[in-house]
Order: C-alpha cells, then structure tokens, then sequence
C-alpha cells in the first residue's frame, strides 16, 4: 500500500522548486513534517503514511533502496535528479549521476513498482 | 466534412531542448532531419487544427485518479510545470485549445459507443505534448486538442483500445460538419527505461526497435496489437516502453496502411521514432 505514498512523496518534493531545496536542506526533517502535516480537510485523503524503512530511505536521499522498495521509475529517476543536482561540480555531474544511479538499480532487475 | 489529412508519430524527449541546439551535434543530425521532415508536413498541409496525443508523466494524472484516455476540452491550456523548465531547461508556453472539435470528438452530451474518454477542462500540458508541437509547429498557432493516454501507470488500457481510440478519431473528424483539416500528431518513445535497469544507456532493446519500425512500415497493425498485446514483452524493452502504443493509435487511425516516412534516429539516446502518414493535399 505505500508505494502508493512513496510515489507520493517524490512527486510532491520535485513538482516544485521551492520544496526541492527544503528537502535538500534537511531531508530527514523534511520528511517527518511531510508526515505530520496533512492535506487539509478539503483533500480526498488526509492520509500520510510511510514505514520506518521508507522514511529511512528518503531521509538519506538513497535511491537504491527506494528502488528496491517499489518506488516508480519514472518517479524516482527524476526525484533523484532534482536531489541530487546541487552536488554537480563541473567535474562530477549528470552524467555520473545517471551512471551510479544505474550501478544501483540494475542488480536489481525490475522490481514490482504498481501500487 | 472535416478530414484527417495526415497523422504523424515523433519522439517527446525532454532532454532534446537542450541537446538539440546549434552547432547540432553531430549524432543529432538524424532526430533534427525527423522532426524536419514532419514539420514540413505540417506547414504543407494548411492545417487547421492538430489532435495531440501524448502521455502525462505523472504531473496532470497521478494514481489519485489516472483515467485510460482524456480528451481535453479546455479553451486555452498552459504549457509545461515548473519541474520541466527545472530540469530540461523548457519554456513556459500557451496552446490554444478547440473546443468544438473537442466536443466531436467525446460528443457533447454522451460518450462515443466505441470508447469510453475522459474529459479535462483544465489541465497542464506536460512535455509529451509541448515538445512534439514545439518541433513540428513552432509557431504554436494551430488550436489543438489533446489527448491523455495512461501508459505509465498500470493497469493500462490494452493495445486494442489504443486501436479504438485511433479508428475512432478517424471516424468523428471525418463525421464533423466542418471543413477543417485535420493533423494526428502523436508521441512516445522506441524501447525506453527511465528510472530502470537500462536508464540512459542507448536503446534497451534494439530488436524491439526494429519490429516496431516495421508494423509502421509494412503497415501491418495485426503485428504491432500481437506484440504489444503481452504487457510483460513491453515491459521487457524498458519501464516506459508501452507510450510505443501512442503511435498504434495513429496506424490505427490511418487505417493501418503503411507509413510514407519512416526513421528510427540513433543517437546518445534512445532511438527516436518518426512515423508520416500523408493524404491529399
């Protein structure tokens, strides 16, 4: 059920630029007030929920285990993009990114990510 | 009668906004020469409006409510989200939209008999459709309709209703009581695996590829509905491999004849479709 969330999560965070910095600035921080906000009573669901695994996970910004963890691809790619894209230097850059991000999905095959 | 004059198949690769530029690069040169050739189609045919099919990427449709297809109904739609101006470097735009052909297309009081749509009277274009039509009609100055089809979030519709849903677009344009022409420009992508296993590493299925560029080629619609029948196949040639189906969609609506233009452009990417089908001009 919380892939659903998981999925969730990322594509709040990377819909804006405004909330991607927040979480860079402290993701675990960030996360835990994702959680403990809430939509709003006009919202269809109220509902926020993530297990200690997941929140883990985006706590340390680790797209391996947000991969292992049934997150969508499309999803999770371009969340860890956006996450990671402060870091590029003119020497290390999207490039690598993209090379480490496969090193650690592809052990991986494709994992089940259909909520 | 209105008339569906051409139909066009291109790729939606966001990150052809900024690699495309000049000097162009020289493993480029094939996706410029594809959206060349289809653009001038588009400036031959005196067109006066374009049917657009594309796939959101979970921006506009998400898994709190993801509909099989949605046709667009709005007057006017803003271009692109702030995360794709972000990330591929786009620019904000404004379509106009065509209500009326709209309206013939889902009719305006109950749904067509052969397939169930969706409306949308505001929604924000993502790139799948702003690309297409920045490449093909970089003027932006032809109402469009666009149309959403869910190949990204499972469960997807069949191939079979791809199909559907391109006879049908044949059968209302040429049933609207108008004497507009028409284009059919759709997007999607050869094998493809963003975020997956293969992601940014060329084609992940190069024989996929090629099977896929003969059904436009020898026109052979059985073909493509056998194959893409199997999810699992497609999902074999990468996690966003099914927005292939998008272009079914227009064999389909072209009558499952052969393609006049067919190329599949290699470059640092995964291969770039463009399919052409012309009619009179």
């Amino acid at each position: 059920m919380t892939k659903y969330m998981v999925d969730k999560f990322m594509r709040w965070v990377e819909l804006s630029d405004e909330r991607v910095a927040a979480y860079v600035d402290d993701p675990a921080g960030y996360v835990e007030g994702w959680l403990g906000a809430g939509a709003g009573a006009e919202a269809a669901s109220d509902d926020r929920e993530l297990t200690a695994e997941e929140q883990a996970a985006f706590a340390a910004r680790d797209y391996a285990a947000l991969y292992a963890l049934g997150a969508h691809p499309y999803l999770l790619w371009h969340f860890t993009e956006a996450v990671h894209a402060h870091e590029f230097t003119p020497e290390v850059g999207w490039r690598e990114l993209v090379e480490r991000y496969r090193a650690a999905v592809a052990p991986q095959g494709l994992v089940d990510y259909i909520p | 009668m209105a008339e569906l004059v051409l139909a066009a198949a291109t790729p939606h690769n966001p990150l052809l906004w900024r690699a495309m530029r000049d000097p162009m690069p020289d493993d480029l040169q094939g996706v410029a020469a594809g959206f060349a050739r289809i653009r001038r189609a588009f400036a031959e045919h005196e067109l006066d409006a374009v049917v657009v099919i594309g796939t959101d990427h979970l921006r506009q449709f998400f898994y709190d409510n993801s509909p099989a297809f949605v046709v667009g109904k709005a007057e006017s739609y803003h271009g692109t989200w702030e995360n794709e101006v972000r990330t591929f470097g786009m620019e904000h735009v404004e379509v106009t939209g065509h209500r009326e052909l709209a309206d013939e297309l889902t009719g305006r009081t109950v749904l067509p008999e052969t397939i169930d749509l969706s409306v949308s009277l505001e929604w924000r274009l993502d790139h799948s459709f702003v690309i297409p039509l920045q490449y093909v009609r970089p003027e932006l100055d032809l109402p469009v309709v666009p149309i959403h089809t869910n190949a990204s979030m499972p469960p997807v519709p069949s191939v079979r209703r791809f199909v559907a849903l391109g006879e049908h677009l044949r059968s209302a344009i040429s049933s609207w009581d108008s004497d507009a022409r028409v284009a059919l420009l759709t997007s999607g992508h050869m094998a493809n695996d963003v975020g997956g296993p293969r992601t940014f590493a060329g084609s992940p299925d190069p024989e996929f590829d090629r099977a896929a560029a003969a059904w436009m080629r020898d026109g052979d619609l059985d073909g493509a509905v056998s194959v893409c029948s199997d999810f699992e196949r497609l999902l074999d040639a990468g996690c966003m491999t099914y927005q292939y189906l998008n272009a079914v969609a227009a064999l389909a609506a072209m009558g499952g004849r052969p393609a006049d233009f067919v190329d599949v452009a290699e470059s640092r990417f995964a291969s770039s479709p463009f399919f052409l089908w012309e009619g009179k001009r």
